[in-house]
């Protein structure tokens, strides 16, 4: 393709430019590189100094960021009495490595677990089902009402559990479902973030590849999931993630969907586990180092999806 | 096989009228170019054809079948766009079967898909590529396999929206010589839409030229060059494109055959056809049809100036402004040398002067 | 025939991006044939049960707390309650115990929102660099995204518990302390959140090239200058976002608060929705829906917000 004179003629502009601030400034120091990674050219001392600097400074603020785990890994570890009356150290004091199977066997952490696992997993695939189902509808099918539907899906963001609690946990009680899977679950098998997200991913699809499908004559269901779902994996990949991390993260709908410890999801439990006893204290930290793992697990596995899941849509965790 | 019939179709997209209309005849077996500017309305007319457009009135039939209700699946077309549509997930060879397996109606069972699909991919030279991803392929490659998809369904129209648009130059000139090649082999009805009048010339049976949703123009690609029905279609094809000028027309004495006044001279024309002398008219004369001589104010000549020569090694364009127009005068290279600046005749081949009424633009001669 | 071959690519390919953008109608994403009857009847079937659950478990709730807070419920549950118009919800938002929530729930933000931005911002900005390593700091920056609130509450009772934490004698950091338990809290909040901000802020910083910062420093721009008047301009719209989910998670903040002080001392660490859910149970149910309400709004101005900066990001193609 023929170059426009104009272009290229400013960019000769621009270079003539920054030539001429070069030639002007030679005396002035080289900025500080603070903020990005641009090599200008400095003598090898001012440079590892700098290197100096940086590492001091992110290790600074790696210390920060990490003393509240190790300090929750050294209270889970050492043996609470023992650690107090010596003084609360910065260092273990009679490490007890039973700590996880005390709190397995006594705080029966297992089945708080096991069942963080299962409301987990419930709402996790339901999500993905009923977002991509409505997702379709909503990217790929006319139908009257259309916009309304969308409204009421855009209005559920005004909703969030916080603000309809004590109505839902009244609707759980009278359908006596607390206590229950299906009571922990159902105000969460569908949400506007997953219709969006996924919506978004099909509208992504060339118009042009809908119409060959169309002339190839792929029917709705064939459609979906032979070409839109696969061609929206990593859209779909990213939010299975973040629903992961959401869902295993909820805090206050499993504490008043609840009423009796048994049915406790890990976050929930991690209120009393080793509270009553001050010498089981240990008990209950050894419990969130447990609880973290599997979001641990996935954050080491699954690092892309969790970054474009969270810079693609408003998750708490 | 199937011959493809619009009559007096009309797609309207809320007020805008897209496609006028269009009556067209297209025959079993033949290779139309549907050509015109972009957004003129082919694309539209062609995605009537494979029934990715409601039709807003009229009646579009292909073989003996009014298609207008028919989804596109029943209607027996191939496509292939612009952008390829290739599926991006799966192989060359999931994508060149994917219309046998996908249409329910298309019954062909597995070995006989297998058959077809190898026998499409050799007939394209993609069989050593049908295990790869269509991302793993040229652009050239890609345009073969979006072909090979295509009549791997052996439909009774193909339908091809500007299918070369996304090649490079040399790659579509190979590209249109093999189309041409494919279309002899397969003998089935080509649509084809392209904005490039180059593609149209020399692969069409018959052009339909098209312009603000109207057909100006149908015809065999020489008959279109030859005789323009308009000053669009005169305009629109050839390059350069044609010469126009406005005069007044002067009928045939006894020692001077007609000729058309200008404000910068007489020229002297061929038989003015229906055109009555005194009628204010646009003439208009190919580049290749008009001569510039060096004597100033030769008889039945223009005067005129040389604003700029082109070469372009094999001919030269002489740029020239008569008064206020431009005209430009193709040359072989070996032509008497001019210069920039330099007065000039020029005179028109009296039988290859076409006229058009300056209000309808319809030809006159 | 005597037509030239010349055929200017550049003219063919500037046509070709037109062609696509003027032939392409509105609403081309649905398909046009096949049974429209049939196709509606897909749509709601596929919509269906998103439409109930949202009935059943969002709207059908907001009018359950409208309905709670104009009827107060009598003690005893099989006495029916009664209807008080309006009263209810007007007394419930203008009381002390409402404004408390407000403030302390206001309080929370200012003190979550900018420290959790700016930490998040340095540690982006510090591990946005070519170094060897920086892998490792970046793992350790994200790492926090791991820790739920209720993990962050119970990693922040080793430092700020009164009787076992770690810095139980720092005064600032004090929970028995009124003035300073809520930024006691907060900070819990601030450390759980890290991992999210840092990871948005990266990938945005990734984003701006580099060409445009190597240009700025041929300009002449110092690190300082280049980093507002460039980079901050450039990443605005991930921190807006940022600040918006702060914002509502500062809103909701619950389970920091119930496990780390149970809303003492002397209610100073109650937030809206503490009094909300009410742990204890000492507010009548009318009351709690008529706060209910209340954080409805407040939770609509963000979302609004939220909604239309979601919009603009998709349309930038994110």
């Amino acid at each position: 393709m023929a170059t426009d004179p104009t272009v290229s003629a400013a960019n000769e502009q621009n270079r003539l430019n920054q030539t001429a601030e070069k030639i002007v400034d030679p005396l002035v120091p080289a900025p500080y590189d603070n903020d990005k990674a641009v090599q200008s050219p400095r003598s090898g001392l001012r440079n590892a100094v700098a290197t100096t600097t940086t590492y001091l400074v992110l290790t600074a603020l790696s210390v920060i960021v990490l003393f509240p785990i190790y300090m929750l890994l050294l209270r889970a570890l050492s043996s609470p009495l023992k650690y107090i009356s010596a003084g609360q150290p910065l260092y273990p004091v009679s490490i007890e490595w039973d700590v996880f199977n005390r709190a397995f066997g006594q705080a029966s952490l297992g089945r708080s677990m096991g069942l963080s696992f299962v409301v987990t997993f419930v709402i996790v695939i339901a999500q993905v089902l009923t977002s991509v189902l409505a997702a379709y509808a909503f990217a790929f099918l006319e139908f009257p009402l259309k916009k309304l539907a969308f409204v009421l899906v855009i209005g559920t963001l005004l909703l969030p559990i916080e603000v309809t609690l004590i109505a839902n946990v009244e609707i759980i009680r009278k359908l006596h479902l607390l206590n229950s899977v299906p009571g922990l679950t159902f105000p969460f098998l569908v949400t506007a973030i997953g219709i969006f997200l996924i919506r978004q991913g099909f509208l992504g699809i060339p118009r042009d590849l809908r119409d060959a499908s169309e002339l190839d004559g792929y029917g709705h269901l064939r459609f979906l999931f032979k070409v839109a779902m696969p061609m929206s994996k990593a859209i779909i990949g990213s939010f299975i993630v973040i629903a992961f991390l959401g869902a295993w993260n909820q805090y206050v709908w499993p504490r008043f969907a609840t009423d009796r410890g048994a049915w406790q999801t890990v976050q929930v439990a991690l209120r009393t586990i080793g509270s009553e006893n001050p010498g089981e204290l240990n008990l209950g930290f050894a419990a969130a180092i447990v609880a973290s793992l599997p979001l641990l697990a996935l954050l080491i596995f699954f690092q892309r999806q969790i970054v474009r899941g969270l810079t693609a849509g408003a998750v708490k965790g | 096989m199937s011959a493809v019939a619009f009559d007096q179709v009309t797609k309207k997209f809320g007020d805008t009228v897209a496609v006028d209309e269009f009556s067209l005849q297209i025959a079993d077996g033949e290779f139309m170019v549907l050509l015109g500017p972009s957004g003129c309305g082919k694309s539209t007319a062609l995605r009537m054809i494979a029934g990715l457009e409601e039709i807003s009135s009229g009646i579009l039939t292909i073989g003996e079948r009014v298609v207008n209700h028919i989804p596109p699946r029943e209607r027996d077309i191939a496509m292939v766009f612009q952008s390829y549509a290739l599926y991006p997930h799966m192989s060359v060879e999931n994508n060149i079967e994917s219309p046998l397996v996908a249409n329910k109606r298309a019954k062909v069972d597995a070995t006989e898909r297998t058959r077809r699909v190898h026998e499409a991919a050799e007939t394209l030279g993609l069989t050593e590529y049908l295990a790869r991803k269509p991302g793993e392929l040229s652009g050239g490659q890609r345009q073969r396999v979006a072909l090979a998809r295509a009549i791997v369904r052996r439909p009774e129209v193909f339908l091809m929206d500007e299918p070369l648009s996304n090649l490079d130059a040399k790659l579509r000139t190979q590209t249109r010589l093999e189309l041409v090649d494919l279309h002899r082999r397969l003998g089935t009805t080509f649509v084809y839409v392209t904005h490039d009048q180059v593609e149209a010339m020399t692969m069409a049976d018959r052009i339909a030229v098209i312009s603000d949703g109207r057909i100006q123009q149908v015809g065999a690609p020489q008959d279109v060059y030859e005789k323009p029905a308009n000053l669009f279609v005169a305009s629109f094809i050839g390059s350069p494109p044609m010469n126009t000028i406005l005069g007044t027309l002067q009928g045939a004495t006894e020692n001077a055959a007609a000729s058309v006044l200008t404000a910068e001279g007489t020229l002297a024309i061929g038989h003015p056809g229906s055109a009555q002398p005194g009628t204010e008219l646009v003439l208009g004369i190919r580049p290749e049809h008009l001569h510039a001589t060096d004597p100033v104010d030769a008889p039945g000549a223009v005067r005129a100036t040389i604003q700029n020569i082109e070469l372009l090694g094999h001919e030269r364009h002489v740029i020239c402004t008569v008064g206020a127009t431009q005209m430009t005068v193709r040359q072989p290279n070996d032509a008497p040398p001019l210069a920039i600046g330099q007065a000039v005749s020029l005179h028109a081949d009296p039988a290859e002067v076409h006229l058009f009424d300056p209000v309808s633009t319809e030809r006159l001669n | 025939m005597n037509t030239s071959p010349l055929n200017p690519t550049e003219q063919a390919q500037g046509e070709s991006a037109q062609v696509t953008t003027v032939s392409a109608p509105a609403k081309a994403q649905t398909r046009r044939f096949g049974n429209k009857v049939r196709d509606a009847g897909l749509a709601y079937l596929f919509l269906l049960p998103a439409l109930i659950i949202f009935g059943v478990f969002a709207y059908y709730p907001l009018y359950r707390l409208f309905w709670y807070a104009t009827h107060t419920q009598s003690r005893f549950r099989n006495k029916p309650a009664s209807y008080v118009g309006l009263e209810q919800l007007k007394a419930s938002l203008t009381s002390n115990d409402f404004i408390s929530g407000l403030t302390h729930s206001g309080l929370y933000m200012l003190y979550t929102v900018p420290l959790g931005l700016l930490l998040g911002v340095m540690l982006a900005v510090s591990t946005h660099r070519r170094l060897k390593g920086i892998k490792v700091f970046q793992t350790i920056f994200s790492s926090t995204v791991a820790s739920s609130v209720a993990v962050a509450s119970v990693v922040f009772i080793t430092l700020v518990n009164p009787e076992i934490g770690y810095f139980k004698n720092v005064p600032w950091l004090s929970l028995r302390n009124p003035t300073s338990a809520l930024f006691a809290v907060s900070l819990s909040s601030v450390w759980q959140n890290l991992g999210l901000t840092f990871i948005v802020v990266l990938a945005a910083l990734q984003t701006v090239p580099d060409e445009l910062i190597e240009a700025a420093t041929l300009d002449g721009y110092g690190a300082i200058r280049r980093f507002w008047r460039i980079t901050v301009p450039l990443i605005s719209p991930a921190l807006l976002f940022l600040g918006i989910v702060l914002v509502v998670s500062a809103l909701q903040a619950f389970a920091q608060i119930e496990i780390l002080t149970g809303g003492g001392p002397s209610g100073a660490t109650e937030t809206l929705l503490f009094k909300i859910a009410d742990p204890r149970g000492i507010r009548p149910l009318g009351v709690r829906a008529s706060y209910s309400l209340g954080l409805f709004v407040l939770t609509a101005i963000v979302a609004g917000a939220q909604y239309s900066i979601m919009s603009k990001r998709v349309h930038y193609g994110d």
